[in-house]
């Protein structure tokens, strides 16, 4: 059967409330879960020797680190495949039927892979300005892996056991009404040219971080370090068929929350059929390799030529050498008469005076700024802390003095998990 | 009893104390004069003059211009240091906790003159200052990584969204409040990132962006690329010893007396010289106009800033092809970018138009 | 060529291929590269890989050809835009790491720069 246009339709299920039950189950708003089941189910992998689970809700005087990963819990309804395609579930093409999203709620993983770990989320105070999981209920996974285990085997089984706990909790949701359905429709390019002939045409290019552990992103369970630049429908990254194993650096990487939820793929498809035609996604990845990123620049300009589209938005992930993925693909892709748009965050250093990008071009006059991810933040104390607090003092952005005896933290605004998301999921920016 | 007491502690608190403000404009604001009275040195009134009143209703009771300086653009730009110095001076009797010069909008002498001056106040009294100027001013990129400028419109048909944004800043200045993102304050981006929030998260801005610059609209990069202004340079000349080249220059050589005026900074226009038959500039015949550097050996001897005797030399050896009949020339002191740019689209073309192969560009 | 002031790098790949052991910081390795940049080799693999700031890891390697080219304006230009932006980070913080954390950098560092070797 044809299909001219993919259409998914996504349920949301409002989520208020989280708490621990005997039964795990969502009724009238609240994610009730059954801590013992949550528990073993990690424990189910023998690379962890304990596993505990913890609630952390908005307005809480609760800090989590080091996170790793935050994950929405969804379920597919209806359509092929399953959520997380290619990882924990098999690699069927998803992103068409129905999906049911616990809206509202999250699970965040937490642990240290390796010494230096960062990831801070304050459920309340000033941190939780930066933070878009602060104003979700999170069921926060704390895992100690056994003895002696390797840290990309203990990064494996903790991205794992993050996705089977939000399958888990996704699948309480599969047979409940949605409070509102969003319905998302692609054409395929015959017929998006046929039914909105007179619109500009717009690609998403979308790059994912690649360069190795703690920094590597997965498509349909395949390392985006190993991929050609591609194209997706947009609405297969819904369904999860793109994964963060990115933990570097807090504040711009994508954690799977921001995958499912890719404003930029939301925002282009509010604008669709509107202003603008969303042709589609075409993702690329960002190697140290400079011949791989010339080949994925090339073949990013090569695909959005070939698609005929009039303009791109292109959105970065990670700090350093992305920005000269970044700056290559704009260069190449405006070289064929293709406008671009940019999301980027920034280094200006903690005066904010340094040169914010590490590349630029002529050609890259119409950038929007995540915010300068160096300025310097004062965290309150928390009473409760879920993790580990003593990483603050090495965590990422934080320097000498940044944990004080009080239990608050002085540190840049690196440390925030999502603070300087560069897909534009925040409103943060800088002038 | 209890109740009353409480009273009258309110009543004591509530003593404000009005912040002082000292405020520095030019003649024409003061309304002293024109152009022919920029020479006027600084003097200063009690109270509010001119734009100063302004100012002082937008205020209300928060602070008072105690006094208004009143300097010569034309005075400021060429005594600079003697002016500083006596301006300090005038500043320091009133201690004010804030100094606002301007708005000086597009007057590049004297957006120079209130930039000059503000830093001057800002280092050596440790006051908080402000002013205004529109973003082309040379006065703008001169200061505004020094202190905050804000962004005016052109003329002076702008004061009163001037006063506006400059008003409610000044106040923060002088309370000692956080300053926020350029442009949530209205100031020149000053090359210091802030962070802020913006109504509406990137994700939508950039779609909002993209649209704007698809439809060929206006649309506002949050990230200036750094300036590149690079110009590729053109091929060499295949045969020098047959090329007619001119002479041009931001030097400001002029003939004698200045004949058209050409002002001394932030020059508004250029000149075209002919030198048909002049083999050498002397010092009865040509002179400077520049204000920006020390006049004398140029004065002494054109020839070391438009160097036609050497080209008449190389001329007669055989060494260039001729040297171009006219000369062009402007000030580049302080001078707005986009004029400059404008004064050459202009004669680049008789430039063109005349044969010329080559030019020699001095500037100082 | 690999220069790099990482010695897990160093044992590992020594035999393997041209390693220059720099024994010094993250920027005298930036310095050498931009060294051998200017005489002629070309820059392979990005001097700021990894997300990891210079704030955070002592540790950095990079892969230059072995051979000696023309000088690439490209490859000046990366360079130098990398020793700007270690610059611009405070560095205070590595006199804290313990041994523990620096194996972590050197294990990261290792990673990032064999995601470039396997190609």
């Amino acid at each position: 059967m044809e299909v001219k246009i993919l259409k998914l339709e996504l349920g949301y299920i409002f989520i208020k409330d989280i708490q621990f039950s005997d039964v795990s189950k969502v009724e009238n708003g609240t994610l009730y879960v059954n801590k013992e089941e949550v528990k073993a189910l990690i424990l189910e992998d023998q690379n962890f020797k304990t596993a505990d689970v913890e609630l952390a809700k908005p307005g809480e005087s609760v800090r989590i680190m080091p996170v790793k990963d935050v994950i929405e819990p969804r379920v597919k309804v209806e359509g092929p495949g399953g959520i997380f395609p290619g990882m924990v579930s098999k690699v069927d093409t998803v992103g068409s039927g129905k999906t049911n999203v616990l809206k509202g709620a999250a699970v965040v993983t937490t642990g240290k892979i390796v010494g230096f770990q960062e990831g801070i989320i304050d459920m309340s105070g000033t941190g939780a300005e930066y933070t878009p999981f602060s104003k979700l209920n999170n069921l926060v996974i704390i895992c100690e892996p056994i003895d002696g285990l390797k840290q990309h085997e203990h990064e494996k089984a903790l991205r794992f056991a993050g996705y089977k706990v939000a399958l888990y909790l996704g699948a309480l949701a599969k047979d409940l009404t949605p409070d509102e359905v969003e319905v998302f429709e692609t054409p395929n390019l015959v017929e998006g040219i046929k039914m909105y002939p007179e619109l500009p045409r717009v690609a998403y290019v979308f790059m994912l971080q690649s360069q190795g552990l703690l920094h590597d992103t997965y498509v349909y369970g395949v390392d985006a370090k190993q991929t050609l630049t591609t194209m997706i429908y947009p609405t297969e990254v819904m369904d999860g068929a793109i994964v963060s194993g990115n933990c570097v650096s807090a504040c711009d990487k994508n954690t799977t929350y921001h995958h499912l939820n890719n404003p930029i793929i939301y925002d282009l498809f509010k604008e669709h059929g509107k202003t603008l035609n969303f042709v589609g996604v075409i993702i690329t990845n960002e190697n140290v390799y400079l011949a791989d990123k010339e080949r994925s620049s090339n073949w990013s300009a090569k695909l959005a030529g070939f698609l005929g589209v009039d303009g791109v938005i292109v959105s970065e992930e990670g700090f350093g050498n992305p920005d000269t993925d970044l700056i290559m693909n704009c260069k190449k892709i405006e070289a064929k008469g293709i406008k671009t748009v940019l999301v980027t965050d920034e280094y200006a250093g903690r005066d904010g005076t340094s040169q914010s990008l590490a590349d630029a071009d002529v050609s890259a006059n119409a950038v929007v700024s995540a915010g300068n991810a160096n300025e310097v933040i004062e965290l309150p104390p928390m009473e409760k802390i879920i993790g580990h607090v003593e990483v603050a003092d090495v965590i990422a952005g934080g320097f000498d003095g940044s944990l004080h005896k009080d239990g608050s933290i002085t540190a840049e605004l690196q440390v925030i998990t999502g603070a300087t998301n560069e897909m534009g999921f925040n409103k943060l920016s800088a002038r | 009893m209890k109740w009353a007491s409480i009273n009258l502690v309110q009543d004591r608190k509530e003593e404000k104390i009005m912040l002082k403000v000292v405020h520095y404009i030019n003649q024409f604001f003061a309304n002293v004069g024109g152009e022919e009275m920029a020479h006027i040195p600084a003097e200063v009134r009690e109270g509010v003059v001119g734009p100063g009143l302004a100012f002082q209703q937008a205020f209300k009771d928060e602070a008072e211009i105690v006094a208004t300086i009143i300097c010569g653009d034309s005075y400021f730009n060429e005594n600079m240091d003697e002016a500083k110095n006596t301006i300090i001076e005038m500043v320091k009797k009133y201690n004010p906790d804030l100094f606002i010069a301007g708005p000086a909008f597009n007057a590049g002498r004297y957006g120079v003159a209130c930039g000059a001056i503000s830093k001057t106040v800002k280092d050596e009294l440790n006051i908080p200052v402000i002013t205004g100027m529109y973003v082309e001013n040379p006065g703008a990129d001169m200061f505004k990584n020094d202190i905050y400028i804000v962004s005016t419109k052109n003329s002076a048909a702008g004061m009163r969204d001037a006063v506006k944004k400059m008003a409610p800043l000044g106040l923060k200045l002088a309370k000692g409040e956080k300053i926020g993102a350029s442009i949530e304050e209205g100031y020149i981006p000053s090359g210091k990132r802030v962070n802020f929030f913006e109504k509406e998260r990137g994700s939508t801005r950039a779609v909002k962006m993209l649209l704007a610059k698809l439809n060929n609209k206006e649309f506002e990069t949050e990230f200036p690329m750094p300036d590149f202004d690079r110009v590729p340079p053109n091929p060499a000349i295949k045969d020098i010893t047959k090329a007619k080249i001119a002479l041009v220059t931001s030097g400001g050589i002029v003939p004698k007396g200045n004949p058209d005026h050409i002002e001394s900074s932030s020059a508004s226009k250029y000149g075209k010289y002919d030198i048909e038959g002049v083999m050498d500039l002397t010092e009865e015949t040509y002179q400077t106009a520049h204000g920006g550097y020390d006049p004398v050996y140029a004065n002494l001897d054109p020839d070391r800033v438009l160097p036609v005797d050497i080209m008449r030399e190389f001329e007669k050896e055989g060494k260039i092809g001729s040297l171009h009949r006219y000369f062009y020339t402007t000030v580049g002191n302080g001078t707005a970018v986009k004029s400059a740019k404008g004064f050459a689209e202009k004669y680049v073309k008789e430039l063109i138009a005349d044969g010329v192969d080559a030019v020699i560009l001095t500037s100082t | 060529m690999i220069i790099t002031n990482n010695d897990w790098v160093l044992n590992k790949y020594k035999d393997i291929y041209n390693v220059v052991y720099i024994d010094g910081t993250f920027k005298d390795v930036l310095i050498a590269v931009r060294d051998k940049i200017h005489i002629g080799h070309e820059l392979l693999t990005h001097p700021l890989g990894s997300s990891v700031k210079p704030s955070e890891t002592p540790y950095k390697s990079v892969i230059v050809s072995d051979n000696k080219n023309y000088t690439s304006f490209d490859s000046i230009y990366m360079i130098e835009n990398a020793i700007i932006t270690y610059d611009k980070f405070n560095k205070d913080k590595l006199k804290l790491i313990s041994d523990k954390v620096k194996e972590d950098l050197k294990l990261i560092d290792l990673t990032v720069l064999e995601s470039a070797l396997d190609i």
